[in-house]
């Protein structure tokens, strides 16, 4: 029995160190973020193997990377997560040399408020948050309020993300989306509370599907998501809130712990060529931040209104900042409690 | 009552077996969507050519296979030292093991690994799945074995000694063929478990370790996916297959 | 023997106090602690994780999950218990309908609550056939709801009951039976006045075989439940997740821990024999 068990054993060591022999890249990124050739070009073009897995929200990706054990070496915060990624140790910092294409981001992005100097992350692509319905819906839904309509009730999904949810609230009452006032937030704790009754459940990207089939009429959503919908189903619409609404850039990081940081940072080069870029935006529907492929999109989706809001929609927007410590702790401990209650 | 009680249990099974019959009829339904529209293995195929669904599936396997010997050897030899002689504390912990929720061994797990991986350059993966899954299937095997070493006559093992032969002897060649059901039962026991764990094997994953179930988890929660239907009809048949075939091996 | 025996003992040992116990420990020691800052841990002593269970908003939780676990076994015994009357009745069938019994709950935990989901869901199949019948417009909400947790729950453990149940009614002695029918009762008087409360041993067993796994209930209440975070093991695993607050989801793993070993505790008791 013994030499049965060393040989399976011995059998599991070696399939175990056999997959380890080409160079690789573990990168994780959120789910429905690249175009379907743009992982396996990048292994053919610098013969290298990556391993990608997807995640739904930050909290999900940074639970297991926190540790600064994870195995991860490419991972997409949104940038409010960036300054407690860094404050923890978490971020490597980026070697520009390493990074000819970072001329490529549009403007904005090129010295953004949360990373001035791009020390620490590369913009990727950003997002909005709206809600996505089904257009048998009448009258259609034009504001948050609209969210806490009884007569959908069961039939509402909100994201399940603190952020987004107390953005929607605060907005909701008048609020700034990035409130560091507690009196603001446990109001808007108070209005997630009383509509949780009528949400079907707290879903991320993933109720694009239940959009599609019509088990969902109204949720909050993501604009790229939003946007896979609706090229799912011709009964999906979007829609930008009257009130105003929350606006997240995401960003390409390299993990301190990554022991593949030549490597992450031509992945993060690559990602930054316009041609990648732009595939990724046609078939992802995302907002990119590289400006050079801006110029490479079709025209329908250059002047797509929901992945690319008109001026006087995006005046409307507020871009996502980070939160002091103090205040974080505070809205975990309440998004907490309104997933509990 | 004899015919109200057959009826009863009719229902009874009705309500036990159709959900899977169910989702295995619709795996083979062409369309994406609960209506009949006709017979088709196209996500039979999607599922064969999905290459994350197969690392999965291969990773599965491994870490049972490698879960099972672990788990089977140590918990037999276990189950036969405590019943030679009971040693409490050890018991004791495995009745607790058994009855401590799969979510607190599972966060308990990822807590002592993440606390001891400061020490060694190591991180969560395959390696620490297989030791998860040792640690809650053991008490299984455990009792498996001990119920099956309650059925064994002591005085053979006695007389082994009695005619010269050494503890270890006697061991191997009088109780341990004796347990050799006993002990199948048990690896089976140990590998469907191991196979089909989510709660734990989820928190003490690592980057190169995703299992089957954690697959099958991730697209229930995305929504109607209908190769699922057809991975879960696999598994679902597959180890039932398993079941039917070692209860037909019993028999023989 | 204690040679051989202490080496025999030894792997288990092993693996018990370091995969097991340590971990326990560990977590004890964790929920004295606080967070840090953005998740994990901090080296700071502090009571406020205990005093945060008694927060009507996690006590509410604890009696919502004992309450759902109680309904959930009464359903499984109710239901189980015939079965499993029938079952050691059948004569030369029992191993049969054993196995029919034991089978689903071999296959998949994970594949049979989503066989739930597939079914109950709006498009589902339940829905679909009941509107192409045309008896109702508009699909019904059978999923994500307290409801849909609690079918997840009878349909996981019912063979959890079924099996000591059946167990224990082998074991009734045939002649209190006969005894009872020579005396002139009627079936339905021989089964309310006789077996049931001969069975009662093995009802309190089954019982807690069933009530403890469903207190600790984590996928059946996410899958179907719609992640609305309904019962305990919820709350432990969003804590260890999204909420990256280790040391309270320590505190509240042991609280359920030690209702666990109370539950056990008073079980072993009560029934006075060998559990297993």
């Amino acid at each position: 029995m013994t030499r049965r068990t060393l040989f399976f054993t011995g059998l599991a060591g070696a399939a175990g160190c056999s997959r380890g022999s080409q160079r690789r890249l573990n990168v994780f990124n959120w789910s429905s973020y690249v175009a379907p050739n743009t992982i396996p070009d990048f292994e053919q073009e610098f013969g290298v193997r990556v391993r990608y897995a997807v995640y739904e929200s930050n909290e999900e990706m940074l639970a297991r990377v926190m540790s600064g054990n994870s195995g991860w070496d490419v991972v997409f915060p949104t940038n409010y997560f960036i300054e407690p990624m860094r404050e923890t140790g978490l971020l490597a910092q980026l070697d520009h040399r390493r990074l000819p294409n970072l001329n490529q981001l549009d403007k904005p992005f090129q010295s953004p408020a949360w990373d001035p100097q791009l020390r620490w992350g590369v913009p990727y692509m950003w997002n909005a948050t709206g809600i996505a319905y089904n257009r048998n819906l009448m009258p259609p839904p034009e504001a948050w309020s609209d969210l806490w309509n009884p007569a959908l009730a069961g039939h509402i999904t909100m994201l399940d993300d603190p952020v987004d949810v107390f953005a929607a609230c605060l907005k909701k009452l008048g609020f700034s989306a990035n409130s560091r006032n507690p009196e603001e937030l446990r109001r808007a704790q108070q209005q997630a509370i009383a509509q949780k009754p009528l949400v079907r459940a707290y879903l991320n990207a993933e109720v694009r599907d239940q959009l599609v089939s019509g088990d969902v009429l109204a949720a909050q959503l993501w604009s790229t998501s939003a946007q896979q919908a609706i090229d799912a189903s011709a009964q999906v619409a979007f829609v930008y809130p009257k009130e105003g609404f929350p606006i997240y850039p995401d960003n390409a990081v390299i993990l301190r712990e990554s022991p593949r940081k030549e490597l992450a940072h031509q992945f993060l080069n690559y990602l930054l060529r316009p041609e990648v870029a732009a595939a990724i935006v046609v078939s992802a529907r995302t907002a990119t931040a590289n400006g050079g492929a801006r110029g490479l999109l079709p025209e329908t989706i250059r002047n797509n209104q929901t992945l690319y809001p008109p001026p006087g929609v995006m005046s409307r927007g507020e871009w996502s900042e980070t939160t002091p410590p103090a205040i974080q702790r505070l809205r975990d401990r309440l998004w907490t409690e309104v997933k509990s209650s | 009552m004899k015919r109200g009680l057959a009826l009863y249990a009719a229902a009874a099974y009705l309500f036990l077996h159709i959900p899977l019959l169910v989702l295995a009829v619709f795996s083979f339904n062409s369309s994406r969507f609960t209506v009949w529209q006709g017979f088709s293995l196209d996500w039979y195929r999607a599922a064969f050519h999905d290459p994350q669904l197969a690392e999965a599936a291969w990773n599965s396997i491994l870490i049972a296979i490698a879960a099972t010997l672990f788990s089977t050897v140590i918990g037999t030899l276990c189950a036969y030292g405590i019943w030679k002689r009971d040693a409490k504390v050890l018991s004791g912990s495995l009745y607790l093991s058994l009855v401590t929720p799969e979510i607190v061994m599972g966060i308990s797990l990822l807590v002592f690994f993440q606390w001891i991986f400061r020490f060694l350059r190591v991180q969560l993966g395959m390696h620490t799945v297989i030791l998860a899954h040792v640690a809650f299937s053991l008490s299984y095997v455990v009792i498996v074995v001990m119920a099956r070493l309650r059925t064994f006559d002591a005085t053979l093992e006695e007389a082994a000694l009695d005619l010269g032969a050494t503890e270890w002897q006697a061991f191997r060649e009088i109780t341990l063929p004796a347990l050799a059901p006993g002990i199948a039962a048990a690896a089976l026991l140990a590998f469907t478990t191991s196979f089909d764990d989510y709660v734990i094997t989820s928190m003490v994953a690592g980057v190169d370790s995703e299992t089957l179930p954690m697959v099958i988890y991730a697209m229930a929660r995305r929504g109607a996916n209908p190769v699922v239907n057809s991975i879960s009809t696999m598994i679902a048949g597959g180890l039932g297959a398993l079941i039917l075939f070692s209860e037909r091996l019993r028999k023989s | 023997m204690t040679q051989l025996r202490r080496l025999f003992l030894a792997p288990a040992s092993l693996t018990m106090g370091v995969l097991f116990l340590a971990p326990l420990a560990i977590i004890f020691v964790y929920s004295w602690l606080s967070r840090g800052v953005y998740g994990g841990v901090a080296a700071k002593a502090t009571l406020e994780n205990y005093q945060r269970l008694f927060d009507p908003l996690y006590a509410v939780i604890l009696l919502r999950t004992f309450a759902m676990a109680a309904v959930a076994t009464l359903g499984c015994l109710i239901l189980g218990f015939p079965l499993a009357l029938f079952i050691s009745r059948a004569g030369a069938r029992k191993n049969l309908y054993l196995q029919l019994v034991i089978l689903p709950f071999w296959t998949s935990f994970l594949v049979r609550t989503y066989a739930w989901m597939f079914l109950l869901r709006d498009t589902g199949l339940i829905n679909s056939a009941l509107q192409s019948a045309g008896l109702i417009r508009a699909p019904l909400p059978l999923l994500y709801n307290n409801g849909a947790v609690f079918l997840g729950l009878v349909y996981g453990y019912l063979p959890f009951v079924v099996l000591p149940l059946y167990a224990t009614l082998e074991r009734l002695d045939k002649n209190l039976l006969e005894a009872a029918a020579d005396l002139g009762a009627k079936p339905w008087t021989t089964l309310t006045r006789v077996v049931v409360p001969l069975c009662a041993p093995g009802f309190r067993a089954a019982a807690l075989l069933v009530f403890i796994p469903c207190l600790g209930a984590y996928l059946t209440p996410d899958l179907l439940g719609g992640s609305k975070t309904v019962m305990v093991g919820n709350v432990i695993q969003n804590q260890f997740t999204t909420a990256r607050d280790w040391p309270f989801g320590s505190a509240v793993s042991l609280l359920l821990m030690a209702v666990v070993m109370v539950l056990l505790l008073l079980l072993i008791r009560r029934n006075g024999e060998e559990l297993i």
